[in-house]
């Protein structure tokens, strides 16, 4: 029995460590690069399944059957070639040999560059795919403001000896800028809303320059009206009056204690940063106070909250002094956020929990006593078939990896200066893995009877092989990994009374799992997959996380572009992962519903120290 | 989630806005704020003498809206002594304890067992009083249980409230003081006008 844990794994439990942590390291400084650069934030738009005020679906351009070009760079560029599988590389069929990578420039001539492309069309197919690439990564490179400016300024551009454009009339070039600005809006349409105001102006300024420029151009007038569509959409986010009163008294449930059955069993809706949730912030006593905040709050606003509620005032003769925010992991593991972090909530482990405590007091900080003690039960899974629970898994899977817009991905990894995103729906994905890791091993370690542990065993198994079967990476390669865990892996005797059978499937399932020569196996399964399939999120993070590292996003003050089309492809390739609706039942049946609402408010024990002190009641080490 | 088995765990209940969350801060912290924030359920740890040992004393703050009816549910199971709070300025506000008093009878099925404290907040507010010491003393005796006027602001009745509930608990002998003095001892000295409570 290999004493560490395979790198997946690791990568798995660094993800999780990391989910853990913010950018800021109390006294430590063991951040590595990466988990810094979250905490210096991108913002996100999470995914809405609603149309834009264009007809149909957007990006009908990118159905699976238009096969467009897969528009690798040649291997000329400073990059090592992202770590792909070459059987994802060529599924992307037909090449187009026409596609040249666009050369790096300042970013607003890679705008300019844009609109000239799609304007005139001279980059033929591949204009949609510089769009597409454009839309996707210019957070990276362009701040949204000034990509607004150049849009504004391009539309009013006027003669026809102007700067950029010489050699098109004045309505196609002006229908390039409000085609582009309607992808642009789109695209962006959730942060733009969350940001009220302030975005507000942008279509609303356009949609006067437009209304101006009628007379002279009279076949904008459809798209005028579609700009004061949006200047409405963008004004008031949340429509109606009442929709906003509906709104305002429904706090979101994210947090284990505030969960509602009712709502666990609606259809996950993806999360915005100006949702409102419930949260626990505890003591160093273990008192707690539950604080009402926005997602995207800062940990700084999060603290006045809980001195307000603690009633600390000026006039107490024993100031606070500053209080700490700091979340405790179940082990005991502690990380102290700075003020200026946001959107913590959705970064937290399983059973993190948030503290918040004078500087002085940090190291004493102990985790919670419901993290360190358990007390055996009866688990409802003996009663629920191994189909039920894959089915459900899968089924609440699809709804979260659904509810993570495109640009979160870009944004996890990749943070601008002007980063305003938070990868909150993605971040939720990886801790749902997390979670039902650790779920198995729970499972597992909380069963006192050798048979039915043995049972359970089988049943996972049989989950596992549901999972994949089905297409589900994410659950399948989770549930591989919970049983890999450590603290179940060492049950000799429970495994030993597994048949034959199952234990030569899961060794299968374990070879997926496993990390040498870059995930190969892994990247063979995939390779042989069709769209609907949720992939391993973890493993797809890494890989944009290594195309980020390896190659760099400027060239002094030139955008690598290419780098940027690199970034664009992956995101397409979820696009595909995503392209195909699964197929549902119809209605559960109340013995679903209960399969269906334990799935989705699974109870685990994450603190990897208890498993293993459980593990070792089950079957005592050997002498 | 296993609690600690030697929790002593009080739940405080009553409407919004009847001072739940000012006696309970009034109590813990010593501080009394005029604003209103609304609370959704905070709890508070403190330790006492349990038993001539100690254990930790365990005060939920529950909201005052019906928002978690669920989580109302388990803090009753789950809790050992019950403060109904109403506001002496509030009719409406005693009337809004029935319902929950029936709960409480209902889920823990022997009241008796069970300390239970009536209490009427805002006695200061002698010219907005709707309600007559009378009228809260009488409910008390309907439910069979205990009752006190308190105000967090004036900080009057508060550690006596806690004190007094603490009294009534007959499975254990649980007390705010730690030094292991008797009953009878405590009661001798509070009459001397010593202030023993911690």
């Amino acid at each position: 029995m290999p004493a560490g844990m395979k790198p997946l794994e690791k990568f798995l439990k660094k993800q999780t460590t990391a989910l853990t942590r913010a950018g800021g390291f109390g006294e430590k400084a063991t951040g590595t690069g990466t988990s810094r650069r979250r905490a210096s934030l991108s913002r996100v738009v999470p995914f809405f399944r609603e149309t834009s005020p264009e007809s149909g679906p957007a990006r009908e351009v990118f159905s699976p059957d238009t096969e467009e070009a897969p528009c690798w760079p040649s291997a000329t560029a400073d990059i090592r070639s992202p770590s792909l599988s070459s059987d994802e590389q060529s599924s992307e069929a037909s090449l187009d040999t026409s596609w040249t990578p666009l050369p790096a420039d300042t970013p607003d001539n890679l705008a300019l560059a844009l609109l000239d492309s799609v304007a005139g069309k001279r980059y033929g197919n591949c204009t949609e795919t510089l769009l597409d690439d454009f839309m996707l990564t210019h957070p990276i490179f362009l701040a949204s403001d000034r990509f607004q400016q150049v849009l504004l300024q391009q539309f009013g551009v006027e003669g026809k000896a102007g700067e950029g454009w010489p050699s098109w009339d004045g309505a196609e070039r002006k229908q390039a800028v409000l085609s582009v600005a309607f992808r642009y809006l789109d695209t962006y349409r959730e942060l733009l809303q969350e940001e009220g105001e302030r975005s507000n102006s942008f279509p609303k300024e356009l949609y006067l320059c437009a209304v101006q420029q009628l007379s002279q151009f009279p076949e904008l007038v459809e798209d005028v009206l579609k700009l004061q569509r949006w200047t409405e959409i963008l004004q008031c986010p949340r429509c109606s009056e009442e929709d906003k009163e509906i709104r305002k008294k429904q706090v979101r449930p994210l947090f284990r204690h505030f969960r509602r059955i009712d709502a666990c069993l609606q259809p996950r809706e993806a999360f915005r940063g100006s949702d409102e949730i419930f949260c626990r912030v505890y003591t160093p006593d273990h008192s707690y106070v539950t604080i009402r905040s926005r997602l995207s709050c800062r940990v700084g606003e999060i603290l006045a909250l809980v001195r307000e509620k603690l009633q600390y005032s000026e006039d107490q003769p024993t100031q606070p002094g500053n209080l700490l925010l700091v979340a405790v992991t179940s082990a005991g593991e502690k990380a102290a956020f700075r003020p200026s972090d946001e959107a913590v909530f959705t970064t937290l482990g399983v059973n993190t929990h948030l503290f918040a405590c004078e500087p002085s007091e940090l190291e004493s900080l102990l985790p919670l006593p419901e993290e360190i003690h358990w007390s055996p039960g009866d688990s409802k899974l003996h009663d629920m078939s191994a189909e039920e629970v894959a089915t459900q898994l899968v089924v609440f899977d699809w709804e979260l990896f659904s509810c993570v817009h495109e640009v979160e991905f870009v944004c996890y990894v990749f943070h601008g200066e002007q980063a305003r995103w938070r990868p909150l729906n993605l971040e939720l994905v990886l801790q749902r893995c997390s979670e039902v890791q650790h779920w198995v091993a729970t499972e597992i370690l909380q069963c006192q009877s050798l048979p039915k542990r043995v049972q359970l065993l089988r049943k996972f198994i049989k989950i596992a092989a549901l999972c994949k079967q089905q297409q589900d990476l994410l659950s399948f390669l989770a549930v591989v990994l919970g049983l890999d865990n450590p603290a179940v892996s060492r049950l000799r005797l429970t495994w030993e009374g597994l048949p034959g059978k199952f234990r030569k499937q899961f060794q299968q399932f374990e070879s997926i799992a496993d990390p040498s020569r870059n995930h190969k196996s892994y990247r063979d399964l995939m390779g042989s997959l069709r769209p609907p399939l949720i992939p391993f999120t973890p493993l797809l993070l890494k890989d944009l996380t290594f195309l980020h590292e390896s190659c760099k996003s400027f060239h002094g003050e030139l955008v690598n572009f290419e780098k940027m089309h690199k970034v664009a492809e992956m995101v397409r390739s979820i696009r595909r992962y995503r392209s195909s609706q699964l197929a549902l039942d119809a209605e559960p049946s109340p013995s679903h519903l209960q399969t269906k609402a334990y799935v989705r408010q699974l109870q685990v024990i994450d603190n990897q120290n208890l498993l293993f002190e459980m593990s070792c009641k089950l079957e005592p080490k050997d002498m | 989630m296993p609690e600690q088995s030697n929790d002593y765990r009080v739940v405080v209940f009553g409407a919004g806005g009847v001072g739940k969350s000012s006696l309970v801060l009034r109590f813990v912290k010593g501080t009394f704020r005029d604003s209103y924030i609304p609370t959704v359920e905070d709890t508070y740890r403190q330790v006492i003498s349990c038993d001539k040992s100690i254990c930790t004393l365990q005060i939920t703050d529950t909201t005052g809206s019906h928002q978690f009816p669920a989580m109302q549910r388990l803090s009753i199971s789950k809790g050992h002594a019950f403060i109904l709070v109403y506001s002496v300025t509030s009719r409406q506000s005693l009337e809004e304890l029935k319902p929950i008093y029936e709960q409480v009878c209902q889920i823990k099925g022997e009241v008796e067992t069970c300390p239970i404290m009536l209490v009427g907040n805002k006695c200061d507010e002698t010219s907005a009083r709707e309600v007559e010491t009378t009228d809260g003393d009488a409910t008390s005796k309907k439910w069979k249980c205990a009752f006190m006027e308190t105000s967090a602001k004036t900080n009057h009745n508060v550690k006596e409230l806690f004190q007094e509930l603490l009294n009534l608990e007959k499975r254990r002998t649980v007390s705010l003081q730690i030094d292991g003095k008797s009953k009878q001892q405590k009661r001798a000295e509070k009459l001397k006008g010593k202030c023993v409570v911690m």
